[in-house]
């Protein structure tokens, strides 16, 4: 599957942004003391934002930041929503009220907990009309995010923005599956090809392969690393480190190359399955 | 591109695999009953799988839930192992994709789990079962069972969940990426989905009657289905022609006023087919029997169909099944296909809506159908098959 990446967005503890992003990969330490922001999107109204969580907040916030960045309209592309464990939060609120004897639910947290409910507040606040899907693959939701992306980018021969986030879990979930940062992700892809003018960061082909041993790269920045290890949805880290990190010019240069490592990035797609992404330079 | 159906499966409050289903549909017997539900006040009838009881200790500790003991009976259903295992020696087990739908997924359990806490707060031993408190745990759980190493995801759209299966299958099976799909969906009864939809005051205390004039909220429901698809025709008549999916961008838990993702859905779902409605015989509507989502549905409807479109509405039968519902209405639809017998919009006397609704059960021939399915988040999701 061939296909372009046209913009990204992020948002976690250091990493408020692409901005924030480039400026790690340059040089500009992380303070692994600073506390985590709650992201505010704006783009939600008013009405909408009193209702949302952070896995709302978060999964919001980076969609815009990808479209914005894609220079892309926030009413056009379809989208994917993934995540190792759903917002936790959610689920912790309804099984405590369950667990009581009264079981009294508010009925905005009900129609918050489906799993689709970021790709609600998402289309709402977008005006948007796409398809869009949440998509489940545990720990390995974001290659199997990434591969149902590509492939509705391809069928629909339009942008598909995908959006990975987990939050931080509290007790009792720590003790099943610790997600100890919370993050989220987003990048938006299309067709290889598919624009003629406006940002493209890189092409790559996309390979599926099953495999015994499916090998997955972490990032090689120590803290992008460090927020792969905490979070699920961490995994697109290293995609994201791929696309934003500048190439060292060559010494007798005197231009940096605008584009991505080469190198091939592996990503699990699933327990035993992982997808060959193969970058090449955009003509 | 067309796709084919190779086999099919359903269990629902109807039935255990399609021979009781039929036989219920032909008799006329409703899965809906008014029995209590374990810790549960809120007046209701509930299309309930009685034999899931006794099936959640027979799983492996790690994938023990109701939602997982529903898959398991269901993928034992109907030869559905045996043909998913020819397909997977004649293509590969990497070139064997698998889509699941849910909205529940494992929720029952968690639910259980935090009944038992410890005194630190944490999930008792046998409730650490991370494959199963996750959105993934029935498509996880069910390409385990079935040893396939192709793609794999869980669909979570809310009740457009397995109807979205089949756009993902389609997509997957025209790209070449994979050389035949299971789809499928499951979604099982919990306090999560009663009290939710009670705190909406969506819960009917009677059973549930799309479309009637009178109707006063849904019936929830429990199921499970499979289908499999592939490009080969085989021996198939029953293909997937299209699927069209779309967002209202209006609300998270109340469709647009005037349908308008609704429409866009059945319109992409026609063009995605190839055809117009006035070429689609039978919908089986989303029709879940509130007041708001039957009357927005039914106006779109009235403006869309062909003189001779027919539909039903068939929660009356199976309760609403959420995140199986999709996989529930499409299995109906090929049964209609398959067997020329259009099932009726059971519990409704009379009928509200501006197009022929059909209340009984009805003998007429068609060539094609479409599914409806309508979720929270403004998901929706319309899906067309074709008997050739």
């Amino acid at each position: 599957m061939k296909i372009d990446v046209l913009g990204a967005g992020v948002w976690a503890r250091n990493l408020t942004g692409v901005s924030a992003l480039q400026a790690l990969l340059t040089g500009t330490p992380a303070n692994p003391q600073i506390a985590f922001e709650a992201p505010r999107p704006e783009a939600i109204a008013a009405r909408e934002r009193r209702r949302a969580g952070l896995m709302i907040n978060l999964a919001v916030t980076v969609a815009h930041e990808a479209c914005e960045r894609s220079e892309l309209p926030v009413a056009q592309p379809g989208s994917v929503f993934t995540s190792a464990m759903g917002d936790t939060a959610i689920t912790d609120y309804m099984c405590r009220k369950l667990a009581a004897p009264e079981k009294l639910l508010s009925p905005t947290k009900f129609h918050n907990s489906v799993h689709n409910a970021p790709s609600g507040y998402w289309t709402i606040s977008a005006g948007n009309r796409a398809p869009s899907s949440f998509v489940g693959g545990f720990r390995e939701s974001f290659g199997a995010g990434l591969l149902e992306a590509a492939s509705q980018a391809l069928a629909a021969q339009e942008p598909i923005l995908l959006v990975a986030s987990d939050i931080a879990c509290e007790t009792p979930f720590d003790s099943i599956e610790p997600v100890r940062e919370s993050l989220g992700l987003a990048i938006v892809l299309a067709p290889a090809g598919w624009r003629a003018q406006g940002p493209v960061l890189t092409r790559a082909t996309l390979t599926f392969a099953a495999t015994e041993r499916p090998d997955a790269q972490a990032p090689q920045h120590p803290w992008l690393a460090a927020l792969a290890e905490a979070n699920p949805s961490g995994a697109g880290l290293a995609l994201l480190e791929r696309l934003y990190t500048q190439e060292q010019a060559p010494a007798d240069s005197t231009e940096s190359v605008r584009t991505p490592q080469r190198a091939p990035l592996k990503i699990k797609a699933a327990p035993e399955a992982q997808l060959t992404v193969e970058f090449e330079a955009v003509p | 591109m067309s796709i084919y159906i190779q086999h099919y499966t359903l269990t629902s409050a109807l039935g255990i695999g399609l021979d009781a289903m039929r036989a219920a549909l032909h008799s006329g017997s409703s899965g809906l009953r008014a029995e209590p539900w374990p810790d549960c006040d809120v007046p209701c009838y509930l299309g309930r799988i009685d034999a899931l009881d006794q099936l959640v200790e027979a799983l492996p500790a790690e994938r023990r839930s109701r939602n997982n003991a529903l898959v398991r009976l269901e993928l034992d259903q109907d030869d559905l192992r045996p043909a998913v295992a020819e397909a997977v020696a004649r293509y590969g087990s990497d070139r064997v994709g698998l889509v699941m739908g849910t909205s529940t997924s494992s929720i029952d359990r968690t639910e259980a789990a935090y009944r038992e806490l410890d005194a630190d707060g944490a999930f008792e031993p046998r409730f650490r079962q991370p494959h199963t408190h996750n959105p993934h745990a029935p498509g996880d759980f069910a390409a385990a069972e079935l040893q396939l190493r192709g793609p794999r995801l869980t669909v979570s759209a809310a009740c457009a969940s397995s109807a979205k299966v089949f756009a993902t299958a389609q997509r997957w099976l025209s790209q070449g990426l994979v050389d035949a799909v299971v789809v499928g969906g499951a979604d099982t009864l919990c306090l999560s989905v009663i009290y939710g939809f009670h705190s909406l005051q969506l819960v009917s205390p009677e059973p549930c009657r799309p479309f009637a004039p009178d109707r006063n909220g849904i019936s929830l429901g429990e199921a499970a289905g499979f289908a499999l698809l592939t490009r080969d025709r085989g021996h198939s008549s029953l293909a997937l022609l299209g699927a069209g999916e779309s967002c209202d961008a209006h609300h998270m838990s109340s469709a647009h006023p005037e349908g308008l993702g609704a429409r866009l859905s059945m319109e992409r779902a026609l063009a995605s087919a190839g055809l117009t409605m006035a070429q689609i015989d039978y919908v089986n509507l989303h029709g879940t029997g509130t007041r708001a989502n039957d009357e927005t549905e039914g106006k779109v409807c009235g403006e869309l169909f062909g003189p001779s479109t027919v539909a039903s509405a068939t929660k009356g039968w199976t309760g609403h099944t959420l995140g199986a519902a999709g996989i529930v209405e499409c299995v109906l639809c090929l049964e209609a296909l398959r067997s020329g017998v259009l099932p009726g919009t059971r519990n409704t006397v009379a009928a509200e809506a501006p197009f022929e609704l059909l209340l009984e059960n009805t003998q007429r021939e068609i060539t094609t159908a479409l599914s409806n399915s309508f979720g929270f988040g403004g998901n929706n999701c319309s899906v067309v098959f074709a008997a050739q």
